[in-house]
């Protein structure tokens, strides 16, 4: 199935998709993130790890500009996507978050059926000009997350009936039904038994294939299982980014280390 | 002796209690307070509490009880004979107990003696005359039939008070004595007083309860009569209403049905539109500073009480839509009509829906809007597709709760609807509801042994079983919906 | 399956995120409707307060001022005496005022152009006993010096239709079709006001004097209806108040979780919604009928809007004692107190702003309740103030909100002005108790 053309790209790894430059983001006097730079590369999976409150989720949150409804919340500095400052005026933020689609820490099912609720962003994007086809966009975004042949007989049953795992994974489906280039996940096992999380950590790797992924999580091991790149957090600073491997073999900083070794967190 | 006298001494009593048995406690106890298991002032408590409250719960029950029993007793006793020439008991009724006050009064004055008052004959001297001259008025002369119970009321009431003395005297002293006696230093007061004060508490929640039966009792028996008077096909079924004092009314209750539910239904289209984007509006779009000025002035409007709304309808709104829309469109020139109290109606109701739905909007999670932006959503998507249809149950029992209020709104629609009970289409046109129909025949003269009065209590508890079951199901809804994201 | 993904991912790719496409436009364009509806709805509500706050204002600020003749009245012990020997004892001293007025005519340099007796006719009804009652007060027995006079201004009431003339009720051509007033006493009160002896004032009586009768609105005060709505808040405070605490520490701290603290609870959250006039049937069925208390009484009302208040209370002071912290329960009890005593040594007095605040809007909300009242015989014309509590509170009296609906039911339209300047009153005191309400939450709000 797959696309030589792609398969190139993954080696090559140096295509930048995101390029972020001097972030700092305040929460009313709070000074949340300070001053951070990364490149995050397409159609590979990037891990931001970290202690808890040390503004990994932060700053994910401001590659898709879902800071913009938190009122108290101020960014500064450049973050550009396919070269583009998603922070400039001009920047439509309803478009952007199709471009950067979202999972997020508890798995949120809106209170409608399966189907509805993965055909909820084509419908209002405007993607299928009918019926048939939106009931193959569905199928595919439930097919691509993992979970097409648990809920095909019962698309019209409620997704809050769901298993969390399972809510999860019609959260990522309802997420890639957008067609979006770049999906950031927040925790997005977090809430989830082992077996669930083992899932989507599946899935995750398959997604790398055709978007660029961002993964926040709490656990060295799903990031040093999933991720090619990780940035390790900490404080608001992002303190190392590099290789996976590189970071969890031979971290060139002393707090990285303490963290992988499990002194602080 | 005089109830109040009565009450006096009890309450002199128990504060004796206290010293008493805060002196004897501690007495007990060599005069050491360490002692003592409970605290010396906690004794004192539970003697006042001991001697107090039986003797002033009886003294209540006595006073409410007596009459009911004594008016059971002498009405018996009075020969039907005597009451057909009356015309009812109670009137006969009414005029022994006018006599039997005018000689209590008269032998507490000191002008006759109680052997006096219990052998005066109605032929041998004018009862008014004496009465006169004693400073008692008394307005026909009665009869020897009336003369005869209001002299067996007046002996029984004078044993009945004497016993009540007895008996309450009897109560508070025992209590006080008990009290007394048990105030020592292995007893454990503080547990004594706090049973006593947790009866309190719940004598008082009960009180809802009581509330509730007191509501329900005081319809049921009215409407149970009502319906023996008339038949209940017909109030239930007939459309015509048209109460006569001279009889032979027709009491059909859904002309006033049909009114209250049109009213109530402009009432709603008028509130739950502008509420509900109100309640969004301010809950998802308004900024803090528009917010905190919005919110409690549309708030205002549920604190105006209801005679004002009322006045509003009836010396502008009426006169409004009857000269700029009635009249000139043809629709008739009432001031009064469905369209104005149905308006006016809705004005008060916005801020109701607005906070209800504020409430129920703002507690769909954060979450789902988050993941509904995340898709690349506008805002109105979001509010329009994910919290609307998630706020769906919680709304629903807001709009119930309004429309119970609006089914039992009263001064609006005394002041705004008319008085002309009819089933017609036309907003424009004066039409009545239940409540008008229950203000109207409670004021003013009424005879509660004509069907005319008593239909209200029949109208009264089809109101209260509408809204009661409006409340309860909405009441429900609203409930399970909280319960969802909690 | 991989190429569809690539094509979409490449036309993404190529659209610049800074374009709006046409379709995002459209939803922008929806976007801001939905926003102006919103609006709009904010909008509509504030103004529709805002008319009703301007008609009620601009109908019933006219009530608070009313046209009178400032007289200078002189009576001697003599007059008064023969006066309170006579029969007819007002209209004697209407006498009294119709000789003052003749010299105040005189006085304002238009006797020659005004028959004293015309003036008279614009003179309000209740003109002779107002002079009257004061009279009885200068009485000395016995007299001393009969030919010593008093002498003091007045300000008497014009007559309603007199003072509707010069508020635009009354015109020259409704005075034509008018059986109580004629053009000519319009022209000539006209007349009498630019002398100087009829002027519009403040009207003191408007606050302090009793209802009057249909034939004068210009005397109609709204003193029994304050004092009745004041005995009735003082039964409601004295009653709904304690009770109301107690029931909800009894439901909040001690209550197990069985049958009937169920049936309790829902009880309440239903007595809450049930129309107000129920509660005016329960009234009349067992206040009245079965109780033997008197019509109109303020402690018919009093009771009835305890029972109604009772809720609003018991469900505020359930909150305010729900926000006091366990932790501070689980201190008391840690050194010994028994659960009696954390609750009224602790609890209580940390919840006691929240449970006043509460109390208060209740109140407000009893005092502006009208319905059930009708149906106790609140309705009753009273002109005598009742006496002083306790027995006070058994006496017939009116209620505010009554009072309005009392003389809406007036065929003058002088009445619906007085309505409206009573619906005045109702509006100051609610807004004084609802400001107080909102200061101690402001000075007592505890975030913990």
């Amino acid at each position: 199935m797959k696309d030589s053309r792609i398969e190139e790209r993954d080696t090559t790894m140096n295509d930048t998709k995101i390029s972020a430059r001097g972030v700092q983001v305040y929460y009313a006097d709070n000074h949340a993130i300070k001053d951070v730079d990364v490149e995050i590369q397409d159609k590979t999976v990037t891990a931001f790890i970290g202690p808890s409150g040390c503004g990994k989720t932060t700053f994910l949150r401001c590659l898709n500009r879902m800071n913009d409804t938190i009122d108290i919340c101020r960014v500064k500095g450049t973050i550009e996507i396919d070269g583009e400052d998603i922070y400039d005026k001009r920047i439509d933020p309803v478009q952007l978050r199709r471009k950067v689609g979202m999972v997020f820490q508890k798995p949120n099912p809106f209170p409608k059926s399966i189907y509805d609720n993965v055909a909820y962003g084509p419908k209002i994007h405007g993607m299928a000009r009918n019926k048939s086809e939106l009931d193959e966009i569905v199928e595919k975004a439930l097919r691509r997350g993992a979970i097409w042949d648990e809920v095909k007989d019962r698309l019209n049953a409620p997704g809050t009936g769901l298993s969390g795992g399972q809510q999860q994974r019609i959260c990522i489906a309802r997420a890639v039904a957008t067609e979006p280039e770049i999906l950031l996940m927040d925790e997005p096992c977090s809430a989830l038994d082992p077996i669930a999380s083992s899932q989507v950590e599946e899935l995750i790797d398959e997604l790398k294939e055709n978007y660029s992924v961002v993964i926040v999580t709490h656990s060295m091991q799903q990031a040093a299982r999933v991720s090619q790149k990780t940035a390790f957090f900490h404080l608001g600073n992002l303190v190392e980014y590099g290789d996976t491997d590189e970071i969890f073999t031979n971290p060139q900083d002393k707090r990285t280390e303490s963290y992988i070794t499990g002194r602080i967190g | 002796m005089p109830t109040h006298w009565l009450f006096l001494i009890v309450l002199a009593l128990g504060i004796a209690g206290w010293f008493a048995a805060r002196q004897k406690a501690l007495a007990s106890a060599g005069g050491s307070m360490r002692a003592l298991h409970s605290l010396p002032n906690t004794y004192g408590t539970n003697a006042a509490i001991w001697t107090i409250v039986p003797a002033l719960l009886i003294l209540g029950a006595w006073i409410v009880i007596q009459p009911v029993v004594l008016d059971h007793w002498v009405s018996g006793s009075i020969p039907d004979s005597a009451v057909t020439d009356a015309g009812d008991r109670s009137l006969v009724m009414a005029d022994v107990r006018r006599i039997a006050a005018g000689l209590n009064l008269a032998v507490a004055g000191g002008g006759l003696s109680a052997e006096e008052a219990l052998s005066m004959q109605a032929d041998a001297v004018s009862i008014r005359e004496r009465m006169a001259d004693l400073g008692i008025a008394i307005g026909t002369e009665p009869t020897q039939v009336s003369l005869d119970a209001a002299q067996k009321w007046f002996r029984i009431e004078r044993v009945g008070r004497i016993a009540m003395t007895v008996i309450v005297l009897g109560a508070a002293a025992t209590g006080f004595a008990l009290a007394l006696l048990r105030a020592r230093r292995d007893v454990n007061a503080r547990a004594s007083v706090e049973r006593a004060i947790l009866g309190l508490l719940i004598g008082a929640a009960l009180i809802a309860i009581l509330t509730t039966v007191g509501i329900v009792m005081s319809m049921v028996f009215e409407t149970a009569d009502f319906f023996s008077r008339y038949s209940w096909t017909e109030f239930f079924f007939s459309t015509d209403w048209d109460p006569r004092f001279q009889g032979g009314s027709s009491l059909g209750m859904l002309p006033l049905l049909w009114g209250t539910l049109y009213i109530s239904f402009i009432a709603l289209l008028v509130a739950v539109p502008i509420g509900l984007f109100a309640a969004i509006y301010l809950s998802e779009y308004a900024g803090p500073r528009v917010r905190a000025v919005a919110k409690p002035l549309i708030e205002v409007l549920a604190g105006i009480p209801t005679i004002v709304y009322g006045l509003f309808a009836l010396i502008t709104v009426g006169p409004f839509l009857r000269d700029y829309f009635a009249q000139p469109m043809g629709f008739g020139n009432s001031s009064s009509s469905v369209m104005t109290a149905g308006l006016v109606m809705g004005i008060m109701l916005i801020p109701f829906v607005s906070s209800l739905s504020d409430d129920i909007i703002n507690a769909v999670p954060q979450s789902l809007r988050d993941g509904s932006y995340g898709l690349g959503s506008t805002q109105s998507e979001t509010v329009r597709q994910v919290v609307l249809p998630a706020a769906l149950p919680g709304i629903v029992g807001a709009i119930l709760l309004a429309a119970s209020r609006a089914i039992g709104e009263t001064m609006i629609v005394v002041l705004g609807a008319g008085a002309a009970a009819r089933m017609s289409l036309n907003p424009f046109e004066a039409m009545t509801t239940v409540t008008v129909k229950i203000v109207s025949q409670l004021t003013g003269d009424t005879d509660f042994n004509s069907p005319e009065t008593l239909v209200a209590f029949a109208l009264g508890l089809t109101l209260f079983v509408m809204t009661l079951a409006l409340n309860v199901l909405a009441l429900y809804i609203v409930r399970r919906y909280r319960e969802q994201y909690e | 399956m991989t190429d569809a993904t690539a094509s979409g991912n490449a036309q993404g790719r190529s659209r610049s995120l800074k374009v709006l496409d046409e379709r995002t436009r459209k939803r922008y364009a929806a976007e801001k409707r939905f926003r102006y509806y919103g609006m709009g709805a904010v909008g509509v509500g504030v103004l529709l307060l805002v008319i009703l706050l301007v008609s009620i204002l601009s109908n019933g600020l006219g009530a608070f001022r009313q046209t009178m003749f400032e007289l200078e009245i002189t009576l001697t012990q003599a007059q008064i005496t023969e006066a309170e020997e006579s029969l007819l004892k007002t209209s004697v001293y209407r006498g009294f005022i119709e000789e003052n007025m003749r010299a105040a005519l005189t006085e304002a340099g238009i006797a020659d152009e005004v028959e004293t007796s015309q003036a008279m006719e614009l003179l309000g009804g209740d003109a002779g006993s107002t002079l009257r009652n004061w009279a009885v007060g200068q009485r000395v027995t016995p007299v001393p010096e009969p030919d010593e006079g008093v002498t003091r201004t007045f300000n008497f009431l014009a007559d309603g239709r007199i003072d509707g003339y010069f508020k635009g009720r009354v015109t020259m051509e409704s005075a034509e079709r008018d059986s109580r007033v004629t053009p000519e006493e319009l022209a000539l009160a006209d007349d009498l006001r630019e002398a100087g002896v009829l002027r519009v004032e403040f009207n003191p009586g408007f606050l302090t004097m009793s209802d009057a009768s249909e034939n004068q609105p210009e005397a109609a005060g709204l003193g029994v209806a304050i004092v009745g709505s004041l005995y009735m808040m003082l039964i409601v405070l004295c009653l709904a108040l304690p009770i109301g605490v107690c029931a909800s520490i009894y439901l909040e701290e001690f209550a197990p979780k069985n049958k009937l603290t169920d049936l309790i609870e829902v009880n309440i959250s239903n007595l809450a919604a049930v129309p107000s006039i129920v509660f005016g049937i329960l009234g009349l069925a067992i206040f009245i009928n079965f109780m033997g208390l008197p019509l109109s009484a303020p402690i018919v009302g009093g009771l009835v809007l305890t029972l109604m208040t009772l809720p609003t209370i018991i469900i505020s002071t359930r909150a305010a004692l729900k926000s006091v912290p366990p932790s501070i329960r689980s201190a008391a009890l840690g050194v010994g107190a028994s659960q009696m005593q954390t609750v009224f040594h602790h609890v209580l007095p940390l919840a006691a702003p929240g449970i006043l605040t509460g109390t208060i809007i209740g109140l407000a909300q009893a005092l502006g309740e009208t319905a059930p009242l009708l149906l106790i015989g609140m309705v009753a014309f009273v002109q005598e103030y009742p006496a002083a509590p306790p027995e006070g509170l058994f006496d017939p009296a009116s209620a505010l909100p009554v009072q309005v609906y009392n003389w809406t039911q007036r065929a003058d339209p002088a009445f619906f002005e007085r309505a409206s300047g009573a619906i005045i009153v109702l509006l100051v005191f609610l807004a004084i108790m609802n400001v107080t309400a909102v200061l101690l939450r402001r000075r007592f709000e505890r975030r913990w």
